[in-house]
This record gives structure tokens, sequence and C-alpha cells, in this order.
């Protein structure tokens, strides 16, 4: 039992992988057609938005900090990409690369404010998104289904049998292989494990929160790229539809909310945990409400877990 | 004395300052706005956030944050219209019966946060969404009838010139007011608030301090949800969602810190004020909903900056030159 549990804390996102396989487990037996290729195109396809705004917040939480304001950047993002009429391909790669720039200069905007102001992450990153969410409705105000087409087209092209999503999960479980072993990486961690010492051993609190807030931005811009892509609308109050499910992710992956360790293959896990609770509930013939009780309970039962393991640890570390 | 006012105010009194400017401001440009019914318009309207606002408040006081007030506020609504059958009578034991519901989903937050340990955030979080799904599956999302008559009369209602709510709302302050400053619950509240460890250490019963604040809060969103389902005559799914937003900025407007250990409910009031003639304002300049939600951010920034204890330590040190 004890090694059970030392496992488990070394590997934070060892348990939700487990209840991911329990859940798939459960679908697979209700309905065996859920293993076919083009089913786990889909369900990767319907968690996407999710895993990439999570990836965001992964950082910005193992950095000690939270960031709401994601949420707005979903939003405005896909308002911006509703709104672009028929562009050439020029026109849209500047597009493409104007969302993700503004996306990553609001984040490390929201990084210098809270460091500079010594403010709390939670309040200016909740103000941010009550600004970013009115510059999305002030760009939008409705939902509207007008992402260009070619932009649709693109991300549901199926090169190799495999679809855009899948490729870009892999693209970002590379990508993050890389990124954990960077130098920004580990003084990010290091900063949001305990400033103080970091500081004194030449990490920059305020180069950490601009990278962590910055790229927490531009993954909240790439979400909303792909959202608009993917149902080829702009809705400009999506965010707060994400905002909460993204920090529960984030959480269910094993990530500490204190700071200092983080884990996207626990984050991926946990999106996809969210993502397919809905499956579950259908295939159960519950009511679809269940699929809240459910993720509220799955969450609450994997942080009490966590802190019941962590205060055995730091009884037994003395 | 006065001169310590001026070189540093106390974020409450800038709150107040800011709510009247605003007032003022916007009653030059259109003179409705100042008449006596569209104030007690104003006032009933900032009776609601201030209300929901109450256990924020003492929750953000004592170090904590409770994200579960949107769907509390709404469950309160739903269970009074599907309990009162829109009957006046039955609300002898609906009212206890609902706010003893909100007091025990705030004592499971509390039990989760002080007793388990589980993070503030994620523990409201998840007990917004079982509310909201256990609440939706248990009405089976039919929309209950509508409210009873006494309810509307004490949230719409006027004796005189005055909303009946306002009476509510300051006999709920002077009681959170005194409970703050006169009790042994406060002192411990911003004694947990400000230092967890040295709190305990020193004999403050901090398990017991944060149940009690969040079932306080818990108990204030249900109220806070029955009065606006007398106002709105009627209950609705997703009603209580904006009270988060408010609730919180609220208390950030009236300069408590989200660390907690400082703040006082008097803020939180001048927040509310702010907030409600912010509101006010937009139809008359003829702005948007966006533009209300940009200028709702910007007063936050602009709040949680002047309470922030750095510009605070500068014109300290500005003034002791």
């Amino acid at each position: 039992m004890n090694r059970l549990a030392d496992l488990a804390r070394r590997n934070a996102w060892l348990p939700p992988l487990i209840v991911l396989i329990l859940m798939g487990a459960i679908i697979g037996i209700l309905r065996p057609s859920t293993f076919t290729a083009d089913q786990i195109n889909i369900k990767i396809a319907a968690a996407m938005t999710l895993i990439l705004i999570s990836t965001g917040e992964t950082i910005v939480m193992t950095r000690g900090g939270i960031d709401l304001s994601v949420g707005g950047i979903l939003s405005l993002t896909t308002a911006i990409c509703a709104t672009r009429g028929d562009p050439g391909l020029v026109e849209s790669i500047f597009w493409v690369g104007f969302v993700l720039v503004l996306g990553a200069a609001v984040g490390v905007i929201n990084g210098l404010i809270i460091t500079l102001g010594k403010l709390q992450p939670f309040v200016v990153t909740l103000a941010t998104w009550s600004i970013l969410e009115g510059c999305a409705l002030t760009v939008l105000p409705a939902e509207i289904s007008g992402v260009p087409q070619s932009w649709v087209d693109f991300e549901h092209a199926m090169p190799l049998g495999i679809g855009v999503p899948m490729i870009l999960l892999g693209v970002l479980i590379a990508l993050w292989a890389w990124f954990r072993r960077t130098r920004i990486y580990n003084e990010v961690r290091a900063a949001g494990s305990n400033e103080r010492s970091a500081y004194l051993n030449r990490v920059s609190v305020l180069g950490t929160n601009a990278w962590a807030y910055g790229l927490a931005g531009f993954f909240a811009a790439a979400a909303g790229l792909y959202f608009a892509t993917q149902t080829g609308a702009g809705h400009p109050t999506i965010g707060t539809q994400y905002v909460l499910p993204a920090i529960a992710a984030v959480v269910i992956g094993g990530t500490s909310l204190m700071g200092g360790r983080g884990t996207l293959v626990g984050t991926v896990v946990g999106a996809f945990i969210l993502t397919l609770i809905g499956d579950v509930v259908f295939l159960l013939k519950l009511q679809s409400y269940w699929q809240w009780v459910m993720s509220g309970v799955i969450l609450m039962l994997v942080v009490i877990l966590t802190s019941l393991t962590e205060a055995r640890s730091s009884r037994g570390g003395g | 004395m006065m001169r310590r006012w001026f070189s540093s105010p106390s974020p409450i009194f800038l709150a107040y300052v800011a709510a009247l400017l605003l007032f003022a401001l916007v009653s030059l440009f259109s003179p409705g706005f100042a008449n006596p019914n569209h104030v007690g318009t104003l006032v009933t309207l900032a009776t609601f956030i201030g209300i929901a606002a109450i256990g924020q408040t003492v929750v953000i006081v004592g170090g904590g944050i409770d994200l579960s007030v949107p769907w509390v506020l709404n469950s309160a609504a739903i269970l009074v219209t599907s309990l009162a059958h829109g009957q006046n009578w039955p609300l002898v034991w609906i009212v206890p019966l609902i706010l003893t519901f909100g007091c025990g989903v705030g004592i499971v937050n509390g039990i989760g946060i002080a007793v388990l340990r589980v993070p503030p955030i994620i523990m409201t979080m998840s007990v917004n969404v079982i509310t909201q799904g256990a609440l939706i599956i248990i009405t089976r999302g039919f929309p209950p009838p509508l409210a009873p008559k006494a309810l509307t009369f004490v949230a719409a209602g006027k004796l005189g010139p005055v909303p009946t709510i306002l009476f509510v709302w300051i006999i709920l302050a002077a009681a959170i007011v005194i409970m703050e400053r006169r009790t042994a619950f406060g002192r411990y509240l911003y004694a947990a608030g400000s230092n967890r460890t040295v709190a305990a250490l020193s004999g403050v019963p901090v398990v017991r301090t944060t149940i009690t604040a969040y079932a306080i809060s818990g108990t204030t969103a249900a109220l806070a949800g029955i009065l606006i389902c007398g106002y709105s005559r009627q209950a609705y799914l997703g009603m209580g969602d904006p009270y988060l937003f408010t609730s919180i900025a609220a208390v950030a407007i009236g300069g408590a810190s989200i660390l907690g250990g400082t703040g006082s409910y008097l803020g939180t009031i001048a927040g509310a004020l702010v907030l409600t003639v912010l509101n006010g304002v937009l139809p008359i300049f003829r702005l948007d909903a966006g533009a209300l939600r940009i200028i709702y951010g910007l007063v936050i920034l602009l709040a949680v900056f002047i309470a922030a204890p750095s510009l605070r330590e500068l014109l300290q040190r500005r003034s002791s030159r």
C-alpha cells in the first residue's frame, strides 16, 4: 500500500490514467464500436479545445499562479476568426499569426501586472477575463458561423487517415517533452515551488511570470483557433464554459495548485476524463445532467486523495 | 488623522467616493438617473449583489474563496418556487428550510477545505457543479411555477418611498459589521485569514472558524436566491451565474485582499454600489454589453491596484519623506 502511494506520488498522472482506463473499459463494454480509428479521431477532436487551453493553465499553475483570463482569450480568438470574411493564403497566415501573438501578448501583460503590482493572479486575471470577453462581444456581438471555409477545410483534412487533432496532440506532447527540459521550464517550476529561494538563486520572478502567463495566453489563442475551425463558428462568450473545466482538468491530472509540480500527460488525461464523462453518462442511459455531478465528484475525490497522500508523506518525512 | 486619511486613504473610503462620483457624473448627463424611483431600483439591485457578497466577504477575509455562490443561489430560488407553488403561507417553513440547505452546502465546503485540506477554489467549484447537476436532475429541468406574492412584496415592494428590501440589507449589514468587529468569531476570522499557521498556534480554532465562514456564505447565497426570485417573480436556470463575478468583484472593489486577513463588509457595500451604478451608466452612453465587461474589468484592476500593499507602501514612504 505504501509503495503504491509512493508510486502515485512520484507519477502524479498515474491515478487519473487508471480512472481514464476504467472509463474506457465501461465505454468499450457498452459500445464496442468506440475503439475504431474514426471514433478515436472524433473523441480527440472533441477533447482538443480543452487540452490546448489546459496546457497553458498547467504551465501557469506550475508557476504557482492561476489564469482565468484564458477564457477571455478563447472567446476573443473565436470572435476574430469568425469576422475575417474570405481571406487568401497570405492573409490567412497573417491572421493566424496575429491571434497567436495577441494571445501571448495579453498573457505577458497579465504576468507583468501580477508581478509589478504584486497582485493576486486570481483577481487580476478575473479582471482581464472580463475585459477580453468585453472585447470579444465588441468584435462579435452574437454567435455566428463566419469562420473562413478554407480554415475549416484545413482543420478537417485527413492526411494519411489521421485527423488534424491527433497530429496536434502528437506535436503537443513532443513539444512538451522538449519544453520540460528547457531552462525556462525549470525556472518556472523553481519559482512556483518557492519564489523566494528561486529569486535568491537568480531566477527572475518577472521573467518566469511573463513566460508562464504568456504561454498560457498563446495556448488559449491556439485553443480558440482550434475551436473556431472545428465548429466553423465564432462564439464571443464560449470562454465561460472552458475556464473552470480547464482548471479541473489540470488538477485532476495531478498538477499541484500550490505550484512547483506539473505534468502535461496528466492534464491531457484529465481533459479526456472530463470529455468522456458525457459518453459514460449517455451510455449508462442517465440524464445528461449527471455529467456535471460526476465531474464534480471525480474532481473532489482526486483532490481529497492527493491531499491525503501528501499529508501522509509530509508526516512520514518529518 | 486627517493627513493620514489623505496621504494614504483607505480603500473603503475611496470606494464610497468612487460610487458617489460616478452617481453624480451620471446624474449630470441624465437627469432621470437621480429621480427617487430610479434610485430605488438601483438600491434594490445593489442589495442583491450586496447580500450575495456577504458570504463572499466573510470567506475571503478568512483567506478562502467561494465559487459555489451561483448555484446555491439558483437552487434556493428554484426550491422556493417549486415548494411554495405560488402560495404565501408555506413560506413560514420553506424559507428556514432553504436557508438551512444553504448553510449545509456551506458546511460541506468548509469541511472539505478545513478538514480534508482541499484548495478552496477546487472544493467550492466541485460543489457548485454538483449542486447544479443535482438541482436540474431533481427538478427535471422543468421551469417551476411563479414566486409567492409575499416574497415579491419583500423584494420589490416599497414602504413609502423606500424599497422594503433596503431594510433587510441594513439589518444584515449591521449584523455582519458588528460580527466582524465585536465578536470572537470576527477576530478569529481575520487571524485565520492573515496567517493560518500562526493563528492555529495562538489558539484560534481555525477549523471551526473556516467552516463557520463557509456556512455563512452558503446561507447568505441562499437568502439572495430567495429574494432575487421574489424580485423577478420567477426562478430560472442560470439566474445565479452573474453573481459569481459580481460577488467577488464587489469584495475586491471594496478593498479586501483576496489573500485574506483584510477588508470589511463596509467596503463590499461600496463595491456593490459601484457595480450597480456602472451598470446603469451604459444605456445612457449607448454602450453595449461588451463595453460593460471591459469597464468592470478595468474598475476591478484599478481597485486592486489602489488596495495593493505595494502602492500603499509607496504612498506612505512619499508622505513620510
